[in-house]
C-alpha cells in the first residue's frame, strides 16, 4: 500500500505536460497505459490516488495535477498547473508581453461579460491600444488562434471563452482578481465563467451542475429561492449565437432599445 | 579519468563516451570535501528551497529547447549560493529524475550549458494532432537521417534537394513550418540539434550540416538507423557500414 | 543573310538547351547518383541529341562542360555500385517518406518516370504530424511545461461589476443600462445631453449622406482643434450614439477607427452585438495635441453648440 512514486507516475506526468489537459476518458486510458508499460499495479478506479502520489512530489515545486470540470460539457478534466508566481515564471517564453496583455484584456472581457463569452470583434478592437506595443488586427487574430491551439481559450463561432485548462490554472487568480464579478457555482462551489443565473435571486451555476440538479426533480426550480426556473434557460449551454432568443436576452434587447436619449429615428 | 563510474541508467544508453566527464561534473567537483563543508554551513531548508526554485527555472527555460547556460542559472537562481552550485545542480537533477523521469545533461563543457532529456520512452498515441512540436520533430529526423546516412556530414544543397521532394522549399513559406529555411538553419541550430557551417572558398556560398550535441543526447545513430529502416521497410543491417558504425557507438556508450 | 540570322537563332536556342541540361543535372545531383534510375544515362542521351546540331566552338564548350559534369557523376555512381555495402539512396528515402506520410498519388497511369523529380500527388494536411509522431519514438526528448499563471504580471484587481443581466423583476428600468459616470449627470443634464447627442447624430448622418463611400475618421470627427474640452464632450456624446446602436465604430485598413451611422431598421439584426456596447474612450491632452497635428485638423467637423443652431 506504500504509495511510491514510480515510472508509471512520471510517465503520466510527462504525458500531461505534452498534452496540456486531458479529459476523463483519456486520463483513464493513460493511467492504464502507464501502469502496464512499467508493470505497476493498476486499479482502474484509483486514478485519483495515483495522481495524489505524484502531487506529493510536485508540492514543493508549486506544481499540481488538478482536477476540474469542463464548464460546457460537464466532463472531468485534468491538467498540470502552476501554483505560484515568481520572477522565474515571468521568464516563460510562450508569449510576448504584448501578447499576454491581449490575453489579459480578453480575460477581462470574458469575465466581465454577462455570459462568459467575448466576441472576436470586441477583442480585436483592443489590439491597437495594447501596451507596450500595439498590435495589428491580423497579428491579434493569430495570437488568438495560438491561444486556442495552446488551450488557454476556446472559440465557438467567433466567440471566445476560457478553456477548461485555463480555468483549472487561473481559478484562484480570477476569483481574487475580479472580486466584484467572478462568481462561484452555487452547486459545486467552483468558479463559474459561463454561468446560468437565477432571474429571481441571482445565484449563478454551471449549466451541467444545474442540469444534474434538475434531474430527478419534478419541476425545475432554483436551488436557493425555489422559484420556478423558466424553460429555455437551463439548457446545457447557451452559446451566444447572435440569433439566440433566450428570454433573458430578449428582455435586454427590449430595454436597450427603449432606453432613450434623444430622438432615434431619422426617417 | 574518463572511466569514472557512471550512474546506472535505465533504458537504452546512447551517449558518447565523453559524457562520462559531464556526469562527473554534475555530481561532484574536484574539491568535494570543501563543497561538503560549504553545504553543511547552509540551512537545509534554504538549500531545498533553492533546489526547488532551480527545478522550476530549468522547466521554464526548457520551453524553447535552447540549451540553458550555467551563467544564466547563476544569475537568476543560484545568486549568492555560488559556493554550493554543484550540489544544487546535483540535487535538482535528482528531483527532476524522481518527479518527472527527466535528467539534466551538460552538452557543452566549454560554455557549460545544459539540456533536459527524458529517461522514459515515448508513449504511443492514438491522435496525432495533439502535439504541435511533432511536425518539427519529423522534419528534424529527416535531416538527421540524411546526415548520418551520408557519412555524418551533408551539403546544405543536398538536404534541400530531398526536402523539396517532400514539398518543403527553402524559398517558400510552408503551411506547417512557415519560414522553413529559418527553422532549419536557425532554430534547430540554436537548439543544438544541428551544426551548420559555411564552407570556405565556395562561390556561390555552400554550407554543410552535421549533428549538434543535443541530437547525440536525445537520440543516437542506432535509433536514427532504425527510423530509416522502418521508413524504407528494410533491416538496419541492409546498410552495412552505417549499421557497423551505429553498433560501435552503441557499444561504446553501453560500456561502463 | 537570312540563313545566317536563322543560324544564330538556332545556336542561341541550342546554348539555352545545354544550359538547362547542365542546371538540371547540378540541381538533381542526388537523384543522378541514385542506383534506382537511369537519369544520368537519359541526360547523356539528351546531350548526344543536342550535339548533332553543334557546329561552333561556343556550343562545343558547353558540351564539354556537360561531359565533365556527367563523367564526375558517373565515376561516383560507379564507385557506389562496386563497393560491397549497400549505398544509402536519398531519393529512394524521399519516396518512402512520401508514402509514409500518406502521399495521395494522383495519376498512377501516367508513370512518366520523367517526372520523378516531383512525384505527383498531394500530401494530406497531417502528413508532417504523422511523420513526427513516428519520429518522436526515436528520441528521448523531454516534454515541456507550459503555464499561464505567473507568465504575466497581474494588474490590480478589477473593481468593476459585471454587466448585469436584466433581472426579471426589475422591470424596464432604462437607467440600469447606463454607465456609472453617466448616472450622476443624468438628472440635471439629461435634456441638454439628449439635444447635443441628437445634434451630433445630425452631423454624422449628413456627412455620411454627402459621401457614403468615404469612411469618416472617428478621430477627425470628434476632435475640435480649438478646444480639448469640446473634443472630450464630443467623445462623450458619441458614446451615446454607439450605445444606442445609432452609430458604430470600426477599424479601417490602417487600424484607425472610423465612425458610421447606423439606421435602426437595418441595425435590428446585429443589435444584439452592437447596441449594448458602451464604448469607453479616453484621450489625454497630449494625445489631443498629437491628433490635431498628425491629422492636420484646422476646423472641427462638429461645430461648437452655441453658434450652430441648425
Amino acid at each position: 500500500m506504500a504509495a511510491q512514486m514510480t515510472d508509471a507516475h512520471r510517465h503520466f506526468l510527462q504525458a500531461l505536460m505534452s498534452l496540456g489537459v486531458v479529459e476523463s476518458p483519456q486520463a483513464l486510458a493513460l493511467h492504464r497505459q502507464c501502469c502496464e508499460l512499467h508493470k505497476v499495479h493498476y486499479a482502474a478506479d484509483k486514478l485519483d490516488d495515483f495522481i495524489s502520489v505524484a502531487n506529493l512530489q510536485l508540492q514543493p515545486l508549486f506544481l499540481e495535477i488538478r482536477r476540474g470540470m469542463a464548464e460546457e460539457t460537464g466532463r472531468t478534466c485534468y491538467a498540470l498547473v502552476n501554483l505560484a508566481e515568481s520572477e522565474v515564471t515571468r521568464m516563460a517564453s510562450d508569449y510576448s508581453e504584448t501578447e499576454l496583455e491581449l490575453f489579459k484584456k480578453t480575460m477581462d472581457l470574458i469575465v466581465l461579460s454577462e455570459n462568459g463569452f467575448a466576441s472576436s470583434t470586441e477583442i480585436l478592437n483592443l489590439a491597437d491600444q495594447l501596451k507596450p506595443k500595439k498590435m495589428k488586427k491580423r497579428e491579434a487574430e493569430q495570437v488568438l488562434q495560438r491561444l486556442v491551439e495552446d488551450k488557454w481559450l476556446s472559440e465557438k463561432e467567433g466567440e471566445f471563452t476560457l478553456h477548461p485548462r485555463c480555468i483549472l490554472e487561473l481559478e484562484q487568480y480570477i476569483l481574487s482578481h475580479y472580486p466584484d464579478t467572478a462568481r462561484k457555482c452555487h452547486i459545486c462551489h467552483a468558479l463559474v465563467v459561463q454561468s446560468q443565473v437565477c432571474a429571481d435571486c441571482g445565484i449563478a451555476m454551471h449549466a451541467p451542475c444545474l442540469a444534474r440538479y434538475f434531474r430527478g426533480k419534478a419541476e425545475p426550480r432554483c436551488p436557493r429561492c425555489k422559484q420556478f426556473w423558466p424553460p429555455g434557460t437551463s439548457a446545457v449551454s447557451q452559446p451566444p449565437a447572435p440569433s439566440s432568443s433566450s428570454t433573458l436576452r430578449e428582455g435586454r434587447r427590449a430595454s436597450s432599445s427603449s432606453s432613450s436619449v434623444g430622438p432615434r429615428r431619422r426617417r | 579519468m574518463s572511466q569514472k563510474k557512471r550512474n546506472k541508467r535505465p533504458g537504452p544508453s546512447q551517449v558518447e563516451p565523453m559524457e562520462v566527464d559531464e556526469e562527473y561534473s554534475l555530481s561532484q567537483t574536484p574539491s568535494s570535501s570543501q563543497l561538503q563543508r560549504n553545504v553543511q554551513r547552509r540551512p537545509q531548508s534554504q538549500m531545498e528551497a533553492k533546489v526547488n526554485e532551480l527545478v522550476r527555472f530549468l522547466l521554464v527555460k526548457d520551453q524553447k529547447k535552447i540549451p540553458i547556460k550555467r551563467a544564466d542559472i547563476l544569475k537568476h537562481v543560484i545568486k549568492d549560493y555560488k559556493d554550493v552550485c554543484p550540489e544544487l545542480l546535483k540535487r535538482a537533477n535528482q528531483t527532476l529524475q524522481q518527479a518527472f523521469g527527466m535528467e539534466l545533461v551538460e552538452i557543452d563543457p566549454k560554455s557549460h550549458s545544459y539540456i533536459l532529456v527524458s529517461k522514459l520512452p515515448q508513449l504511443e498515441r492514438e491522435s496525432s494532432k495533439e502535439d504541435e512540436d511533432s511536425p518539427k520533430m519529423g522534419l528534424l529526423t529527416v535531416i538527421l537521417s540524411l546526415i548520418f546516412m551520408k557519412g555524418n556530414v551533408i551539403k546544405e544543397s543536398a538536404v534541400w534537394e530531398v526536402l523539396r521532394r517532400l514539398r518543403v522549399d527553402p524559398g517558400e513559406k510552408h503551411k506547417v513550418f512557415g519560414d522553413v529555411k529559418k527553422l532549419v538553419t536557425e532554430e534547430f541550430v540554436r537548439q543544438k540539434y544541428l551544426e551548420y557551417n559555411r564552407l570556405p572558398h565556395t562561390e556561390p556560398p555552400e554550407s554543410e550540416f552535421r549533428w549538434g550535441p543535443r541530437a547525440t543526447k536525445e537520440t543516437s545513430k542506432k535509433q536514427i538507423l532504425q527510423f530509416v529502416a522502418k521508413i524504407q521497410s528494410k533491416d538496419p543491417t541492409f546498410w552495412t557500414s552505417q549499421y557497423n558504425e551505429a553498433e560501435t557507438e552503441a557499444n561504446a556508450a553501453g560500456r561502463h | 543573310m537570312d540563313e545566317a540570322s536563322g543560324d544564330e537563332t538556332t545556336r542561341r536556342l541550342l546554348r539555352q538547351q545545354y544550359r538547362e541540361l547542365i542546371a538540371d543535372v547540378q540541381q538533381n545531383r542526388e537523384m543522378m547518383l541514385s542506383t534506382r534510375n537511369d537519369k544520368l544515362t537519359e541526360s547523356l542521351e539528351e546531350a548526344n541529341k543536342l550535339f548533332v546540331a553543334v557546329s561552333r566552338a561556343r556550343e562545343a564548350a558547353l558540351d564539354a562542360q556537360f561531359l565533365v559534369l556527367a563523367s564526375t557523376l558517373g565515376k561516383e555512381k560507379a564507385s557506389q555500385l562496386q563497393s560491397d555495402m549497400t549505398v544509402f539512396d536519398p531519393s529512394a528515402f524521399a519516396e518512402d517518406l512520401l508514402s509514409f506520410m500518406g502521399l495521395n498519388r494522383l495519376d498512377g497511369g501516367e508513370s512518366d518516370s520523367d517526372n520523378e523529380q516531383l512525384a505527383s500527388g498531394y500530401l494530406p494536411s497531417n502528413a508532417w504530424h504523422t511523420l513526427g509522431e513516428e519520429a518522436k519514438k526515436y528520441f528521448r526528448r523531454a516534454p515541456t511545461f507550459h503555464f499561464m499563471l505567473g507568465a504575466f504580471t497581474a494588474d490590480p484587481p478589477v473593481q468593476r461589476p459585471r454587466i448585469e443581466r436584466q433581472q426579471k423583476k426589475a422591470g424596464p428600468d432604462e437607467r440600469r443600462a447606463m454607465p456609472k459616470q453617466l448616472e450622476k449627470m443624468e438628472e440635471s443634464h439629461q435634456e441638454a445631453t439628449e439635444k447635443e447627442v441628437e445634434r451630433i447624430l445630425g452631423y454624422l448622418q449628413s456627412f455620411f449622406r454627402q459621401d457614403p463611400g468615404v469612411p469618416i475618421s472617428f478621430l477627425e470627427f470628434v476632435t475640435d482643434p480649438d478646444s480639448f474640452a469640446r473634443t472630450i464632450e464630443n467623445m462623450f456624446h458619441v458614446s451615446f450614439l454607439i450605445r444606442d446602436g445609432l452609430a458604430t465604430i470600426k477599424l479601417d485598413d490602417d487600424r484607425l477607427p472610423i465612425i458610421e451611422p447606423l439606421y435602426p431598421e437595418e441595425g435590428e439584426n446585429n443589435q444584439d452585438t452592437q447596441a449594448r456596447k458602451q464604448a469607453v474612450m479616453s484621450m489625454s491632452f497630449q494625445e489631443w495635441q498629437n491628433i490635431v497635428q498628425t491629422f492636420e485638423i484646422s476646423q472641427p467637423m462638429i461645430m461648437p453648440a452655441t453658434p450652430a443652431k441648425k
